[in-house]
């Protein structure tokens, strides 16, 4: 027997899956999304989330960020 | 799922190869069309022609072949796919079942004219109507050509003191260069904000297809048109033309062109107009790549337009815009932060947010970098590269930011009972090149939604044999 399910495949680097993990795990996006764990740089995802993960991402890099220049 | 869009700016001939046959071959009616698409060959193809014009049988094709080495084939091949795609030659069948090939007639005949002379006259040189009381130079046509051009700009960004006619307007907004909610003025697009940063030459050329586009929609004759347009790529600037014997199609067209700075009439129902620069290097298109073209080049297109070489970048974000364009000060805002402003001289600094926020508007890092480098100040030339690493690296990592997380959407494969049933799967949708990733050892695959289908009905084919 074969299962089939649609969604989305995200491909990203291994610290990033990580976040995705965390994401997934703590239900902070209300919900659980992560469809498979595939591997390292790969995971399959509900499509619904795409939007919202994005913008959670670049929240993420927001935080991260420093200004570099100085006025 | 990006929902970049990327504005494609085609040179001449691969809009050309677009036309309908009927067309190209109207086109090709007139020897000034004939001589500018011939101008934009590459040259093996050129050699090719000329070799071939006053030919009046076919050429078999096994000898046409042997014109290049070895070694070139690929580029033998690529001129018959041009030659074949601009119609210019047609494949014929010779006695004793050879395959020759024959220039189009049509072209054939009127490229000699254009070479040799002959014909009728092209365009009416407004001799008889003697010298013009208000004759313009050079100089002024470039300044008026370029006021108009950047009117339109204007117009685009928003600027309170430009104001352009209906016709236009709409234009712009059917080109997808602005947009317009009911009942409210136009604004700018994603489209347009990558519009305004290329240079000049590529922006004509842009506007023009746009134009060319919609022109069959307002009722005009394509071919009318696209004739008048190269045979002013063949005037001479600075001397004036008669509007003598043009149609009522022609002369609205040419309303137009006034408008956009291409031509200089001094009032509407003057009897003579002056073609400016940008009509001359027009039917050029852009035949460079912009984005490998180096500074001095990219500037090369039109010279005295006065919007060449005004920035300084320095290794701390900031910039120092010398000029007092409103223009260009609002061109360079959009993709940094205005720090002061002085009469001859802004200073801003590009910032993440400033970037990310041009980004978001759907200007690419290529484009902005493309953009500081073509404007570069003569003091910034000097030094190689030309822009400093650290900033056209800051940019592009700021882009990459966006892009860490790459989506695909797919339909996953898991569960399979058996390694060969996941192997005959996978090979399948690898045939059909819709698998978009595998994992033989876990027996998962993903394929494309729009493959799907095909492989579910082969596996329930598959399935049944078993």
């Amino acid at each position: 027997m074969v299962n089939v399910l649609k969604g989305v495949l995200v491909e990203c680097d291994p610290a990033m899956k990580q976040f995705l993990l965390y994401l997934d795990e703590t239900s902070a996006l209300g919900k659980k999304f992560i469809i498979q764990d595939l591997d390292d740089t790969h995971v399959f995802i509900l499509a619904e989330v795409v939007q919202i993960l994005q913008e959670r991402v670049g929240e993420l890099m927001d935080q991260n960020s420093f200004p570099i220049t100085q006025k | 799922m990006k929902l970049r869009v990327q504005l494609q700016c085609k040179n001449l001939h691969e809009y050309l190869k677009e036309l309908t046959p009927e067309i190209l071959d109207r086109l090709y009616n007139h020897p000034a069309t004939c001589l500018a698409v011939y101008r934009e060959l590459p040259p093996l193809a050129k050699n090719y022609v000329m070799r071939m014009l006053f030919l009046d049988h076919p050429l078999p094709q096994a000898a046409v072949a042997l014109w290049v080495k070895k070694g070139s084939q690929k580029d033998h091949d690529q001129c018959v796919s041009v030659l074949t795609g601009l119609r210019l030659w047609h494949s014929q069948h010779l006695q004793g079942g050879l395959q020759g090939f024959v220039l189009n007639p049509v072209f054939k005949d009127n490229l000699r004219i254009a070479l040799l002379g002959g014909g009728k006259p092209w365009a009416d040189e407004g001799a008889n109507l003697g010298p013009d009381r208000h004759a313009r130079d050079v100089e002024s046509l470039d300044r008026y050509a370029m006021e108009r051009w950047e009117v339109i700009l204007h117009f685009m960004v928003g600027s309170p003191s430009a104001a352009v006619s209906q016709d236009l307007a709409q234009l712009l907004i059917q080109a997808g260069l602005m947009k317009s909610e009911t009942g409210e003025a136009p604004c700018i697009t994603s489209a347009g904000f990558q519009f305004l940063l290329l240079d000049t030459a590529s922006q004509l050329w842009y506007f023009t297809l746009q134009y060319l586009k919609t022109a069959q929609s307002r009722g005009m004759d394509l071919v009318e048109i696209l004739s008048f347009l190269f045979q002013l790529s063949f005037s001479t600037l600075g001397r004036d033309y008669s509007v003598e014997g043009m149609s009522e199609s022609l002369l609205t067209f040419l309303q137009h062109l006034r408008e956009f700075g291409l031509v200089f009439q001094r009032k509407r129902k003057s009897r003579r107009y002056y073609p400016t620069r940008l009509a001359i290097t027009l039917a050029a298109g852009v035949t460079a790549n912009p984005a490998s073209g180096s500074a001095s080049s990219a500037l090369g297109a039109i010279p005295g337009t006065g919007d060449t070489g005004f920035i300084v970048v320095e290794t701390n974000y900031r910039i120092y815009a010398y000029t007092n364009s409103e223009l260009q000060i609002a061109l360079v805002a959009l993709f940094s932060e205005m720090l002061y402003r002085f009469p001859n001289l802004v200073v801003a600094q590009v910032t993440r947010e400033s970037v990310q926020q041009a980004i978001s508007n759907g200007i690419t890092a290529q484009q902005i970098i493309h953009f500081l480098r073509t404007r570069a100040h003569p003091v910034m030339l000097k030094q190689t590269p030309v822009l400093p690493p650290t900033i056209t690296d800051q940019i592009r990592l700021w882009e990459l930011e966006k892009d860490r997380l790459q989506f695909t959407e797919g339909v996953l494969y898991n569960q399979f009972l058996s390694q060969a049933d996941f192997e005959v799967l996978r090979d399948r949708a690898q045939g059909l090149g819709v698998l978009v990733w595998q994992n033989p050892a876990h027996r998962v695959m993903v394929v494309t939604p729009h493959g799907h289908s095909e492989v579910k009905r082969f596996w329930k084919r598959q399935k049944s044999h078993s």
